[in-house]
């Protein structure tokens, strides 16, 4: 069996005596799309921001392509070519789309100033990949629809070629035609070999995207499937209930 | 690029700058026909200007501070404990000038540092922070001298804060003029060539040509003035004040640094949205530490400039100069609730608050009247500033 991408091992994590994730274990292999499942609170985000190094994990091991790894700080996770989409899409609203792009990673001229030409021809390049009519890259991203501030937080994955993707809630403010956009970005990027972790509330991304799909309670993994092994009920039952489905194997990774 | 845009916003004209250009006139004409015709002489020009370099080259680096959402109020008496400080090393210690000079900045940074630290590190909020520090450090100024006025004699420093032998001369005001100029054309065309060689669209020459030439008329203008007041018993007229060049030059770095640095885009990405920059890796508390560190620079510089201008050094120093400086930065645009402001909108938002100032002090209008107008001044720049941005949707 190949090395997964992603070992996620006996993750602990509590925030002032609660414990968010208690004792998780999820792997993800290149090329696969994993959902990440439970209620508001059952702490998918938590693992996934300490994959991301928005937080320090407490106990527990991250295992990148066989390789133990210490991430400690956001740029840590760049380096291992972590790339995270954030529900919030974790933009600064007060700079352009250029400027966002390249946030905490920025082209520098040998004078160690911004290289603005680079980066705004870059950024033309990749948005336009995403979207052919969006143009309007040098204003404020407060002032773009929805869509074309998910293009821009999805832009910084694709450039800085990630391996790993973390997508939380990526469909959460669009609409169908952008939703669309999305759903074909990731079975493209699957194609490519990248491993995506993806949060959801959303059960058609679950069964249109998904390989796996590991569901969460009380900070507890309640189990992890091939999405093909389980139906929409059962997940549900998962979900609200934390009861596995009857005579369906858990799995670590989709054949 | 953005065609759908109007011109004037496509070039980059910052309408509400633009209205403050206009504000500052209007003040100026106003006091000129109030005060029968003193306002807008040379003389006076050469003092306001040469007064709003201290609140001015505070103002600068007061405008990143509000841009990362925090905010100093204790600017006044830093400047007042650091310039007591400055002149008692060189009056009574009998140091020479540059290494007290040094001296200060070194207890500047290290007061910035820990209020720094303390907002930064431990997230104790700035204002807080801050407003203890506005009482502490003018007690720390008191304590430095026991309350003695410090006097400062060296020549050469005195220069430094204007006054009789404070200017640069005629010949080097106009090749400072004329230099100024060459430099705003090569970058018009350096900015033009680099958009054409990636292939972008350039605006019509002649628009650019109009827009540069604005800044020239006022720069030579201005030479023009300075260069035009003559004290009665010397010479040759005073030229650029040396406290205005440096504030000059201050702003034109810090600029720099907005612009053209990672320092000054993780500054604004801070205030923008502090949880993104810190998911996007953003150092943000080396970023904080830094912002407060190129504070107290400036704080000692400031103190330098106003002490030289008073040739002594006095505990009271610098006695609510954080509102003046509060004031410039959010008349020039800088909004309260960070993210952001301009370097050069602090430089017209000092001259406004100086000018307002000094044209009330000519129209001998008391001191009382003076302060409750001022006050009043810095609130009507913020409800300007928020009815402004709720009209162009800016929040």
């Amino acid at each position: 069996m190949a090395t997964p991408l992603v070992q996620l091992r006996d993750i602990h994590k509590s925030f002032g005596g609660i414990k968010a994730v208690d004792g998780v274990s999820v792997n993800l292999h290149p090329g696969e799309v994993v959902a990440l499942l439970g209620h508001n609170g059952a702490g998918k985000s938590t693992l996934m921001k300490m994959l991301a190094g928005a937080y320090p994990i407490d106990t527990g091991d991250i295992v990148i392509a066989g390789q133990p790894v210490n991430i400690r700080t956001p740029s840590e996770a760049q380096a291992q070519g972590i790339e995270t989409i954030y529900q919030t899409l974790a933009l600064a609203d007060n700079l352009d789309s250029v400027a966002n792009l390249f946030l905490g990673r920025e082209k520098m001229t040998p004078w160690r100033t911004l290289d603005d030409h680079f980066m705004e021809v870059q950024a033309r390049k990749v948005f336009h990949r995403l979207n052919k009519n969006f143009t309007n890259i040098r204003v404020p991203v407060r002032r773009l629809s929805g869509g074309q501030r998910q293009v821009v937080a999805i832009s910084r994955a694709l450039y800085f070629n990630a391996r790993i993707l973390i997508m939380d809630e990526p469909c959460a403010a669009l609409g169908p035609e952008e939703t669309a956009m999305v759903g074909d970005l990731v079975r493209q990027l699957k194609a490519d070999g990248v491993g995506i972790f993806l949060i959801t509330h959303d059960m058609p991304d679950v069964f249109g995207l998904s390989d796996r799909l590991a569901v969460m309670k009380n900070g507890k993994l309640v189990g992890t499937y091939r999405t093909g092994d389980v139906t929409e009920d059962e997940v549900l039952g998962m979900i609200i209930a934390g009861k596995r489905p009857e005579g369906k194997a858990q799995t670590v990774r989709a054949e | 690029m953005n065609q759908n845009l109007p011109v004037w916003r496509r070039v980059g004209i910052d309408l509400r700058l633009l209205l403050m250009c206009v504000l500052l006139a209007a003040l100026g004409i106003g006091f000129h026909i109030l005060s029968g015709g003193v306002f807008l002489s040379p003389e006076n020009l050469y003092n306001v200007a040469q007064q709003t370099a201290v609140v001015g080259i505070v103002a600068t680096v007061m405008v990143l501070i509000i841009v990362a959402r925090h905010i100093d109020l204790s600017v006044g008496s830093v400047m007042g404990f650091v310039g007591v400080l400055i002149a008692y090393l060189q009056y009574t210690s009998g140091w020479s000038w540059q290494t007290a000079c040094l001296a200060g900045l070194a207890v500047a940074l290290l007061v910035s540092i820990y209020q720094g630290w303390l907002t930064a590190v431990l997230g104790v909020p700035s204002f807080v922070v801050t407003l203890g520090g506005l009482m502490s450090f003018r007690g720390a100024a008191f304590l430095v001298a026991d309350g003695k006025t410090q006097p400062v004699n060296d020549e050469f420093f005195q220069r430094l804060g204007g006054g009789y032998d404070g200017g640069i001369g005629t010949t080097w005001t106009w090749v400072l003029a004329v230099f100024v100029a060459l430099v705003l054309l090569v970058r018009m065309a350096q900015r033009r060539r680099a958009r054409q060689r990636h292939g972008m669209p350039v605006e019509a020459l002649w628009l650019e040509l109009a827009l540069v030439a604005a800044p020239i008329v006022v720069v030579f203008a201005f030479a023009w003035v300075m260069n035009s007041y003559r004290i009665p018993s010397k010479d040759e007229a005073q030229g650029l004040p040396i406290p205005v060049l440096i504030w000059g030059v201050v702003a034109v770095v810090l600029s720099f640094i907005v612009h053209r640095t990672r320092f000054g885009r993780y500054v604004f990405a801070m205030g923008g949205n502090p949880d993104a920059a810190a998911l996007v890796g953003i150092p943000v508390k080396r970023v904080t530490l830094m912002l407060f560190a190129l504070l107290a620079v400036l704080v000692t510089v400031a103190a330098i400039v106003s002490i030289a201008r008073l040739n002594a050094g006095t505990n009271s120093l610098g006695t609510g100069m954080e509102l003046y400086v509060i004031a410039a930065a959010v008349i020039g645009g800088t909004a309260l609730a960070g993210g952001s402001g301009s370097i050069f909108g602090s430089v017209l938002g000092a001259l406004i608050m100086q000018s307002l100032d000094s044209g009330m002090l000519l129209l001998d209008v008391p001191i009382g009247r003076r302060m409750v107008i001022i006050g009043q001044v810095l609130i009507a720049a913020v409800v300007f500033d928020v009815l402004y941005r709720r009209k162009f949707g800016e929040n």
